[in-house]
């Protein structure tokens, strides 16, 4: 992955994490981000510009990122674990077993391939939307994923492949953005350590929201069902942040360019199998 | 319902009711309001492909570039290697393909317009570009991190839409044959409507450690009606 000021105030941000202790302190080993880290929180926040998002309710344009804070009341810290079925619990413990041998399964973002839904809306990387008749576009700044909602469709056309993000079907209730994903390949998951089976259905509700600073987020409800795997749904729900400062500070209107496959340094082998290098 | 029906009712409108034929359709279909281009901005939104596979570049006199010597060696040695294996093309390496060749990779590109900028959705290997139409390309763009896409900015210059990159890499190729640039490229895009379904174009590259003089070559993009982006995926080790 190539080392650019994005990915690396990422990295400040689960080092940040790290030592709040919420992974433990023996992880945080990379004392440059560190450094830099703290040398960012010294500095005077230069790039803070509450410019608010568009006003027109269904109008996501600009660019959002996963808000680092709980600013909305009833806010992420109690998304629930999601709970398992045998065979979802039997896959966690495989993938767990796995990695304490020291041989960990790649997911599919690991391999610099599409990060798979949800997975792929819980990533701490900016996003943009864009419209066009019947579709609605989000480039992911990470890894260049791209996803394209059908508005014009209420259902995948026959013979839709199964894929890495899926095909994805929208629509609007009231000025909530409604998606509902499947048609995803078996290499994805629900999130890093949640693994998943054939079956997953994602839903999203996407709508501006105030939260309790006064300004706007655009807050999104997901729900992962999988019958297989999951013994009721999974419900999350995330507040990204508008982000006028990134999109004016960083070039190419927000997303850094992110080349995972440039130098992926523990890519996994065939076998899908990441070992330490 | 036939192609011609709509220009026949059209006519009829404009013939019956002058009023009802101004009532022209809302403009921009999906775009929320406040992210409409201006009126009369050309429009270019949708998904286009190259009529034609074109994987070495000409310039507009349909001669070979004008490659210095040292370059002219690159050239010939990447040529050499690409016969002799396929995968010392970097993008067989799914590393990003670089501009101009993105535009040249046989997939189609999807087209999305806003007032403030311009976004590229290549089906290859899902690569974009947002491209804004407010903003200068950065200064020190040469100065930055070097890039596979470089940084862009574009701007309308009359019915014309012109893109200027600066800030590449050197390790992509500028087309399929193997044609070489250094990080001092700078490449020019103009994009401009021939007819509301064909899009001539024309990209001109600047390279003074590669090429003795900047040079144009022309490309055509023809609209796709209908056509949704695949899922297109790269993948060094396997066949997906």
């Amino acid at each position: 992955m190539q080392r650019s000021p994005k990915t690396m105030r990422a990295g400040a941000w689960i080092a940040a994490l790290t030592l709040m202790g919420l992974a433990g302190a023996a992880a945080a080993q990379d004392l440059s981000i560190l450094e830099r880290m703290q040398a960012e929180d010294k500095a005077p926040p230069k790039s803070f510009e509450p410019t608010p998002p568009p006003s027109d309710p269904r109008d996501f344009t600009g660019v959002w990122e996963v808000s680092r804070f709980a600013k909305t009341q009833g806010d992420t810290a109690s998304t629930p674990e999601p709970e398992f079925t045998a065979m979802g619990l039997a896959e966690v413990k495989r993938l767990a077993d796995s990695e304490a041998g020291g041989r960990v399964v790649a997911d599919a973002g690991t391999q610099c391939f599409p990060h798979g839904m949800p997975r792929l809306t819980f990533s701490p990387y900016p996003i943009r939307f864009t419209y066009m008749p019947g579709k609605i576009v989000m480039l992911h700044e990470v890894n260049h994923n791209v996803r394209i909602v059908h508005m014009d469709r209420s259902a995948p056309p026959p013979g839709t492949p199964l894929t890495f993000l899926g095909y994805t079907v929208g629509h609007w209730e009231g000025n909530t953005l409604v998606t509902v994903t499947d048609h995803m390949n078996d290499q994805t998951r629900i999130e890093a350590n949640v693994p998943r089976g054939p079956k997953l259905k994602v839903t999203e509700r996407w709508t501006k929201a105030k939260n309790i600073l006064g300004t706007t987020d655009l807050a999104v409800t997901v729900t992962a069902e999988d019958v297989d795997f999951l013994a009721k749904p999974w419900v999350r729900r995330l507040y990204f942040a508008y982000r006028s400062d990134v999109e004016r500070d960083i070039p190419s209107e927000g997303l850094v360019e992110y080349s995972c496959e440039e130098n992926n340094r523990n890519a996994p082998g065939a076998d899908h199998i990441v070992t330490a290098k | 319902m036939s192609m011609k029906s709509p220009l026949i009712a059209l006519a009829l409108a404009f013939a019956v009711s002058p009023v009802a034929a101004l009532a022209a359709p809302a403009p921009w279909p999906g775009l929320p309001a406040a992210q409409r281009p201006a009126p009369g901005t050309p429009n270019l939104v949708g998904v286009w492909a190259m009529p034609k596979r074109i994987t070495a570049l000409k310039t507009l006199d349909g001669k070979a570039p004008p490659l210095l010597p040292a370059a002219r060696a690159v050239y010939r040695a990447n040529i050499k290697a690409l016969k002799a294996d396929p995968n010392s093309d970097p993008v067989a390496k799914c590393w990003m393909q670089g501009v101009p060749r993105l535009l040249y990779a046989p997939y189609p590109v999807l087209i999305a317009q806003e007032k403030d900028r311009i976004n590229f959705v290549h089906e290859v290997n899902h690569t974009f570009r947002v491209v804004s139409l407010t903003r200068p390309l950065p200064k020190d763009a040469d100065g930055l991190d070097p890039l596979w896409l470089g940084y862009s900015a574009g701007h309308w210059q009359g019915k014309t839409l012109v893109i200027d990159s600066a800030g590449f890499n050197d390790k992509s190729w500028l087309d399929y044959s193997g044609l070489p640039h250094s990080d001092k490229l700078r490449v020019r895009e103009e994009y401009r409507l021939a007819g509301a379904d064909t899009i001539q174009g024309r990209v001109t590259i600047t390279d003074p450690e590669t090429f003795s003089r900047p040079w144009t070559t022309a490309f055509t993009l023809v609209r796709k009606p209908g056509y949704e982006l695949k899922e297109s995926v790269c993948s060094r080790d396997r066949k997906m």
